[in-house]
């Protein structure tokens, strides 16, 4: 980053310009959208770091934004305990959850360590419909409150807005220093050759479970700010498509990079909202659009973004 | 609780059933895995959209964009109009989801053939609406009594047919050209190439092929539940499930899994738990990955691609 001081201060003017954003946008529809967009890339910057960096495919985040989104409600309903420690607490277990999985399934790879987490997922799912004493079943889980510093509480979209951005950009932050430092370059050795990661020392199954971990963790702490925000939770929203999605954003932003896996969550979360006029057949004009964006778009949209950016880079030298 | 063989035995027909459409969806995952290397997850659709299709013509009315229409056909006509169809479903799927991609890694492709579900399954939703339909039986009764027992003659005609159909497969692979260029693209398409063989059209066939398992699978089946759009998911999931716990890229494994999976889920529905009936592919699915990940009848290789 150092190589590049008009980077810093671009990234800066981002932050400034998120930051009086909500100002501008008096709609509180869009903004519960804008707070769900943000919410969403911290998912995938999770899946990002795990398949982008470390090359594992995981379709479970769904169900760790579950877990976190369950641990948070059962908390804060159940035992009176206020939101920050809940979502302590939601990113800790995930992360020991991530652990737990993570342990026996990451000796698989590729399509079968895929499968093992989609089975992961279904089963987590299952049990959240089914284990009513705890979940609340299909009729969900209500009344959970937001959370709050002193007597100012963050109850609408507008004030839940800092507490999502403060959270997406400390996990960017993390992300980016994983990817810089040691742990990142573990990742990408493994990702490109695990055989000769190991050969030259890297201990890939550690790496890998850190990896796995971090992307647990970072959906934990997703599904817990998604269950603060809209205060009602229910176990549907926790499906197997909805990992599926997760993993079209971050291969539509762009896989190995963390601004990617933000692109991507933004773009893809507001696509459906662009194609609304279309009424009934959004859907499917968005299914053929991420097609077209596959099979277009090489890189994602991170791709694109550099090719533009160096053709007028030419063009300004020229 | 006592054992009871009767009802075991109907269980065992049934489980055999369900075990059979595992099968032959496991099935077409395999040939498509084997020939380009990549799991199909629209593969859910190739039963779901036909069963669609083939409800429109056999019933007296149906709903088609909001319109009522009677279209009915007879049902020899109906089942070759579905299959005709499919072909060029498969064709289409190749061309658009597939060929575009097919020198970019698994990955793209994944993705792509998750954009055609997601297209496939909310095109039903716009076509024929949101209301599950029933698709009329070929039988006339719910049950037929062998002696003591009572078995639903869907049943039987479920693990007819697939026996039918895997007899087939056997002869394809082992017996005729087609097969055997089949086979030798699965194993190396460079040298395929080299002694002949049109890899390309091999390609756009196998997914013909694997389209027409599915269809097949969704006629079958469809009579013992109800068409949805999502009525293909959780029968390919599992069906993917019992393809990995036979073998990946093994046909006798997918066969045998799909049969296993389908058989321990009904008695593990009907003795343990119906609410986690579900669940049971899945925890199968997970124990052999980590107890033999690489299937009953999989190679040495935790992935090959």
């Amino acid at each position: 980053m150092t190589r590049y001081p008009s980077r810093r201060i671009a990234i800066a003017l981002l932050i400034v310009v998120l930051a009086v954003l909500p100002a501008f946008v008096h709609s509180d529809y869009l903004l519960s959208l804008v707070d769900t967009a943000g919410i969403y890339a911290i998912v995938v910057m999770g899946l990002g770091i795990l398949l982008g960096f470390a090359g594992q495919l995981s379709l479970a985040q769904a169900a760790f934004l579950g877990i976190g989104a369950y641990t948070s409600g059962w908390l804060t309903t159940n035992l009176g305990w206020p939101a920050w420690p809940s979502m302590g607490v939601a990113m800790a277990l995930s992360a020991l959850v991530g652990f737990v999985v993570g342990y026996p399934c990451l000796r698989l790879s590729g399509h079968y360590l895929a499968l093992a987490t989609i089975g992961f997922g279904i089963i987590t799912q299952l049990v959240l419909i089914n284990w009513k004493s705890v979940t609340n079943g299909s009729d969900g889980m209500g009344n959970i409150p937001a959370p709050q510093i002193g007597s100012f509480v963050f109850d609408t979209y507008g004030r839940y807005y800092y507490v999502v951005l403060v959270a997406v950009i400390a996990c960017a932050y993390v992300g980016w220093r994983i990817k810089t430092t040691r742990v990142g370059r573990a990742l990408e050795a493994i990702r490109e050759n695990e055989i000769a990661a190991r050969a030259t020392g890297i201990d890939a199954t550690r790496y890998k479970i850190i990896a796995f971990v971090l992307a647990g963790t970072y959906a934990g702490l997703a599904g817990s700010l998604l269950a603060h925000m809209t205060k009602f939770i229910s176990p549907d929203s926790y499906s197997f498509d909805q990992s599926v999605v997760f993993l079209v954003m971050l291969i539509v932003g762009g896989s190995a990079s963390i601004s990617g896996a933000i692109l991507g969550a933004v773009l893809l979360w507001f696509l459906p909202e662009v194609l609304r006029p279309l009424k009934t057949s959004y859907i499917m004009v968005y299914g053929a659009a991420v097609i077209a964006m596959i099979i277009f778009m090489p890189r994602g949209l991170v791709g694109v973004f550099e090719t533009l950016r160096s053709r007028f880079a030419r063009r300004g030298a020229a | 609780m006592h054992f009871d063989p009767v009802a075991n035995l109907q269980l065992l027909v049934s489980g055999l059933a369900f075990g059979s459409i595992y099968a032959l969806v496991a099935l077409g995952f395999v040939l498509i895995y084997n020939a380009v290397g990549v799991v199909n997850f629209a593969q859910g659709e190739f039963v779901m959209f036909p069963s669609y299709i083939a409800v429109t013509f056999l019933l007296p009315a149906t709903t088609v964009f909001g319109t009522i229409v009677h279209w009915q056909l007879p049902i020899v006509g109906v089942y070759l109009l579905v299959l005709v169809l499919m072909v060029g479903f498969g064709l289409l799927f190749n061309r658009i989801a597939y060929h575009p991609l097919r020198d970019r890694g698994w990955m793209p492709v994944v993705i792509s053939t998750i954009g055609v579900s997601i297209f496939l399954r909310n095109a039903a939703q716009l076509i024929w609406g949101s209301q599950p339909i029933v698709m009329p039986s070929l039988f006339a009764v719910d049950t037929i009594s062998i002696g003591p027992l009572h078995i639903s003659p869907q049943d039987l005609l479920i693990i007819g047919v697939t026996a039918v159909l895997i007899a087939f497969q056997f002869f394809l692979f082992e017996r005729t050209t087609l097969g055997k260029q089949m086979r030798a693209t699965a194993q190396d398409r460079a040298t395929a190439r080299l002694v002949g063989v049109r890899v390309g059209r091999i390609v756009a066939i196998t997914f013909v092929y694997s389209a027409l398992l599915g269809t097949i699978s969704g006629l079958l089946v469809a009579p013992l539940f109800t068409v949805t759009k999502e009525m293909g998911a959780l029968i390919a999931l599992k069906a993917f499930a019992a393809s990995i716990v036979g073998g990946f890229g093994s046909i006798p494994g997918a066969i045998i899994g799909g049969l296993a999976i389908g058989v321990i889920e009904t008695f593990g529905g009907f003795y343990i738990s119906s609410a986690y009936v579900d669940a049971i592919a899945f925890i199968i699915l997970i124990s052999v990955l980590l107890v033999r990940p690489q299937g009953l009848f999989g190679e040495r290789v935790a992935e090959k691609a």
